[in-house]
C-alpha cells in the first residue's frame, strides 16, 4: 500500500472528567482514505478519543490537527465547517425517534443543501438505497433492529458528502451476520468513495477484517500502533492478550 | 358472508375523530380503574403490609421538610398578590379596606391555603415520586423487588401514601400561616391596614376549617396515588421517564382541581 | 439518621443561592442565545407550526377542565361573600375580576407548565442523553436553530393564546354555577361582566401577565432539558426541576407585575 497524506493529527491530548483522568497524552496520526481503527478496553477514552475530533469534547490539553487547521479550539459555530467535512455515526445510532428513516435522512439535506422537501426525500431514498435499506425508508427507528439503524445512521452520515467519517462501535451488540454488513459497507465506503473511515471498535472479527492500521490505547497513553501484522505478531504482552481475547495476563483494568 | 380478513374502508376524518373520542373515554375509563384498584391496594397494604421500618419516616422528610422552603416562597407570593387584587377589585367600590383580611382568611383556610398549597405539592412531589418510581421500573429494579416476593405497593407505594397524607396538611398549614403574614404586610403597606385590623378571624367559621381539612385529607392522598401510578406505569427508556414524570404533574394538578370542585360543591350544598 | 451529618443551615442556604443564581444566570444566557437565533432566516417555520399544533392539541383538554372548574369554584367562594353584601348582581363582576386579573392566567400557566412545559423538558431531555442532540451537533445542524428556538416561541404563542381561551371557559363556567348555586340568569351575569366594572385594562392585565408566564415556562423548560445527564433517572430529575422552576417564577413575576401592570 502506497504512503498516504496525513490527514488528522492527535496531539498530545489529555482529558479529564472530574479527578478521573481519561487521556493522559494521547498522539496518533490518521491518513486519508484508510479505515483506521481505535481500539482498547472499556472505558478506555476511545469514544472520548474522537469526539475531540468533531468538537463534542474539547482538550483539557493539546492539540487536534485536521486537514492542516488547528480545531480544538473552534468555537461552536466555527466548528460547523468542520463537522459538515468529518460526519460521526455514533454508538446507539442516535436517530431521530420522531422521523421516519427517510425524514431523519433528509433533515440535514433541507438544512444544508437547501433542497426543498421533496427533493430532500428523493436523495434520502437515494442513499438509504446505498446501505441497502431502500425498502425501509418510512418506517420509523423504534421498528428497526439494531443493525438496520446502523445503517440508516451512515446513510444519514453519508448526507453531508463527509471526507471522513467516525463509527463509535459500530458492530457492537449486533448479530455477527449483521456486525458483518457493516463491516463490508464500511469498507465499500472507503474503497469506492476514497472516504476516510475512524472506527472505535473491541469487535476482534471487524479489526482484523478490515482494518488499514490500528491504534491501541491502554491506561490513558497509545499502547501501539501499527497494520493488522503488526499486531498479530506483536510481543506486547497486553496486545497479545487484548487481541487474543485471553482472560489472564498482563492487562490492569480501572 | 363478509370476508374477515378484508381491510375495513379508510377512515374519514369524521370517523377518525370518533375513533379518537371513544379512544379517550376508553383511556379515561381504564385509568380511572386503575387508579382505584392502586387506592384500594394501597389501604390494604397500609393495614396488612410488611414494609421496612423508617421509610415512611423518610419520605415524610421527603415531602414534608424539603418542599417546605417551595410552599413558603410560593405560597408567599399567592397571599402578597391575592390581597393586593382583592383590595383593588374593593376599592373599585367602596374605599373600605377594613373587612379585607377577614375575608381573605376565610378564603385562606378553605379554599386557597389548601388547593394552592396542593398544586404546588402536586409539581413538586408529585413530579419527584413519579420520576423515582418509573426510573425503578425502566431499570427493572421493580422487577427485582417482586423477585424478592416484595410487594411494589406496599414497598413502594404505601411510605409515600401515607407520609403525603400526614405532610400534606403539616405543610399545607405552614405555609398558609405564612401567606397570611405576607398578605397582612402586603395590605398595611399598599393600603394602610393595621395588624390588629386585618387579623380578623371572625369570618371563619367551623365549616371553613372543616373544609378546608377535607380538601388536605382528599389532596394528600390523591398525589401519591396519581403520582405512584404513573411512576409504576411507566415503560419505555429515558423517554417513558420522561412521559410519566409528566403525566404525574398533570393527572395531580387535575384531581386536585376536580376534587376541588366537588368538595367546594358539597360543603356549600350541605351549607358548611 | 441520614441527615443528621449534613452540612450546617447557613452552608447550606449558600450553596442554595449560588445554584440559584447560576440557574437564573444560565437562564438568561440561554435567552440570549434563542433571540439571537430568532430572526427570519433562520427561523423554521414549518417546525414552529408543527410544535404549535401539538402543543395546542396536548393542553386543550387539561386547559377545558381546569378552567371549567375554577370558574364554577371562583363562583362557590365568592357567593358567601356577596350574599353578605346583598349584591348578588354584583357575582358576574366579582367573578370576571378575579378570573381575568388573576386566577385564569395563573391557573392555566401552571397547568401548560405541568403538560406542555413538563413534556417539552422530557423531549429534549431523552433527546440529550440518547445523544441525539449531540448527533444534530455532529450533522452540523445548531440544536438551539432547530430544536429549541420553535420550542420556545410554540410554548409562549399557546400559553397566551390558551388563556383566552380558558378565560372565556372560566367565565362561562362561573356563569353555570351562579345559575346553579344562587339562581342568577346567565343575563345578570353578563350584566355583571359587561356592566362597566370591567374595564378592558383588566383583561389586558391577565394577558400581559400569560405573556410573561409563557416566557418562564418556556425558558426553564428548555433550559432544564438541554442540562439533563444521567440516563434515564436524570430526565425525571431534569422534569422534576423544570416544573419546580417554573411554578416558583411564575408566583415571582405574577406578584411583580400585580403591582407593575395597571
Amino acid at each position: 500500500m502506497s504512503e498516504r497524506e496525513t490527514l488528522i493529527r492527535f496531539d498530545r491530548i489529555t482529558k479529564a472528567f472530574g479527578d478521573r483522568t481519561i487521556l493522559d497524552g494521547v498522539s496518533f496520526d490518521v491518513r486519508r482514505g484508510e479505515v483506521f481503527f481505535v481500539i482498547g478496553a472499556s472505558g478506555v477514552g476511545k469514544s472520548v478519543t474522537i469526539k475531540h475530533l468533531v468538537g463534542l469534547l474539547r482538550p483539557d490539553s493539546g492539540d487536534v490537527w485536521f486537514d492542516g487547521q488547528e480545531v480544538s479550539r473552534l468555537s461552536e459555530e466555527a466548528f460547523f465547517p468542520v463537522r459538515k467535512r468529518v460526519a460521526m455515526v455514533f454508538q446507539y445510532a442516535t436517530l431521530f425517534d420522531s422521523m421516519t428513516c427517510l425524514e431523519n435522512i433528509a433533515l440535514p439535506l433541507e438544512k444544508h443543501r437547501g433542497l426543498t422537501r421533496d427533493d430532500a426525500l428523493l436523495e434520502a431514498r437515494r442513499l438509504l438505497d446505498r446501505v441497502h435499506l431502500g425498502k425501509f425508508g418510512e418506517r420509523f427507528p423504534a421498528e428497526l433492529g439494531d443493525g438496520m439503524k446502523k445503517r440508516v445512521a451512515i446513510a444519514r452520515a453519508l448526507t453531508v458528502n463527509p471526507e471522513v467519517i467516525l463509527f463509535d462501535e459500530p458492530t457492537t451488540s449486533l448479530d455477527p451476520v449483521s456486525a458483518r454488513r457493516v463491516d463490508t459497507l464500511i469498507r465499500e465506503l472507503s474503497d469506492t468513495l476514497g472516504v476516510t473511515a475512524i472506527v472505535v471498535s473491541h469487535d476482534l472479527t471487524s479489526i482484523f477484517g478490515i482494518a488499514d492500521r490500528i491504534v491501541m490505547l491502554y491506561r490513558g497513553k497509545v499502547r501501539t500502533i501499527g497494520d493488522r501484522d503488526h499486531f498479530r505478531h506483536t510481543e506486547d504482552g497486553v496486545v497479545r492478550q487484548f487481541v487474543g481475547g485471553l482472560a489472564d495476563g498482563p492487562m490492569e483494568f480501572g | 358472508m363478509k370476508n374477515p380478513m378484508e381491510t375495513p374502508p379508510p377512515l374519514t376524518e369524521h370517523d377518525a375523530f370518533l375513533v379518537r373520542l371513544g379512544r379517550v373515554c376508553i383511556d379515561g375509563f381504564e385509568g380511572g380503574r386503575a387508579l382505584s384498584s392502586l387506592f384500594l391496594r394501597t389501604l390494604w397494604f397500609t393495614f396488612r403490609g410488611s414494609r421496612p421500618k423508617g421509610a415512611t419516616a423518610h419520605e415524610a422528610f421527603e415531602i414534608g421538610n424539603k418542599s417546605l422552603g417551595f410552599l413558603a416562597l410560593t405560597m408567599g407570593f399567592i397571599g402578597m398578590i391575592l390581597v393586593y387584587q382583592s383590595a383593588v377589585q374593593l376599592g373599585r367600590l367602596v374605599p373600605d379596606y377594613t373587612m379585607v383580611g377577614a375575608n381573605y382568611g376565610e378564603l385562606l383556610v378553605r379554599e386557597l391555603g389548601p388547593t394552592i398549597g396542593a398544586l404546588m405539592l402536586a409539581t413538586r412531589v408529585g413530579a419527584g415520586m413519579a420520576a423515582e418510581l418509573a426510573s425503578m421500573v425502566v431499570t427493572e429494579q421493580v422487577d427485582a423487588l417482586r423477585l424478592c416476593a416484595a410487594d411494589p405497593v406496599d414497598f413502594l407505594v404505601v411510605p409515600r401514601f401515607l407520609a403525603s397524607l400526614v405532610m400534606t396538611l403539616m405543610v399545607v398549614v405552614l405555609s398558609s400561616a405564612f401567606a397570611y403574614g405576607t398578605g397582612a404586610v402586603t395590605a398595611f403597606i399598599a393600603f394602610d391596614v393595621r395588624f390588629d385590623v386585618f387579623a380578623n378571624l371572625s369570618l371563619i367559621d367551623f365549616g371553613d376549617v372543616m373544609t378546608g381539612l377535607a380538601k388536605c385529607v382528599a389532596y394528600g392522598a390523591a398525589i401519591p396515588i396519581c403520582s405512584c401510578h404513573c411512576g409504576l406505569e411507566a415503560y419505555g427508556g429515558s423517554a417513558g421517564v420522561g412521559r410519566a414524570t409528566t403525566a404525574a404533574v398533570v393527572l395531580s394538578s387535575l384531581a386536585i382541581i376536580v376534587l376541588n370542585f366537588f368538595i367546594s360543591a358539597g360543603a356549600f350544598l350541605v351549607g358548611l | 439518621m441520614a441527615h443528621s451529618d449534613s452540612p450546617s443551615l447557613v452552608r447550606r442556604l449558600g450553596a442554595g443561592t449560588v445554584e440559584t443564581a447560576a440557574t437564573i444566570g444560565a437562564m438568561l444566557a440561554l435567552l440570549g442565545r434563542i433571540l439571537a437565533r430568532a430572526t427570519p432566516k433562520r427561523f423554521d417555520r414549518r417546525e414552529l407550526v408543527r410544535h404549535l399544533e401539538f402543543m395546542a392539541i396536548e393542553s386543550l383538554p387539561i386547559v377545558i377542565v381546569t378552567a371549567l372548574f375554577t370558574g364554577a369554584i371562583v363562583v362557590i367562594q365568592a357567593t358567601p361573600v356577596v350574599q353578605r353584601f346583598g349584591a348578588e348582581g354584583l357575582l358576574g363582576w366579582g367573578a370576571g375580576f378575579g378570573v381575568l386579573r388573576e386566577i385564569g392566567p395563573l391557573l392555566t400557566a401552571l397547568m401548560i407548565s405541568g403538560r406542555v412545559g413538563a413534556n417539552n423538558t422530557a423531549d429534549l431531555g431523552t433527546m440529550v442523553v440518547t445523544e441525539q442532540v449531540d448527533g444534530l451537533r455532529a450533522l452540523a445542524i445548531d440544536p438551539l436553530e432547530y430544536l429549541v428556538v420553535p420550542r420556545f416561541f410554540g410554548l409562549v404563542t399557546t400559553l397566551t393564546l390558551m388563556t383566552v381561551f380558558s378565560d372565556l371557559l372560566a367565565l362561562f363556567g362561573a356563569a353555570i354555577a351562579g345559575q346553579a348555586l344562587i339562581g342568577l340568569s346567565m343575563h345578570g351575569f353578563y350584566n355583571g361582566i359587561a356592566g362597566g366594572l370591567i374595564q378592558f385594562k383588566d383583561v389586558a392585565h391577565g394577558l400581559i401577565k400569560s405573556v410573561a408566564f409563557g416566557l418562564i415556562v418556556a425558558l426553564s423548560s428548555c433550559h432544564f432539558g438541554l442540562a439533563t445527564s444521567g440516563g434515564a433517572p436524570g430526565v425525571g430529575r431534569s422534569v422534576k426541576a423544570s416544573v419546580v422552576t417554573s411554578a416558583a417564577g411564575i408566583f415571582a413575576l405574577d406578584y411583580f407585575l400585580s403591582f407593575v401592570v395597571p
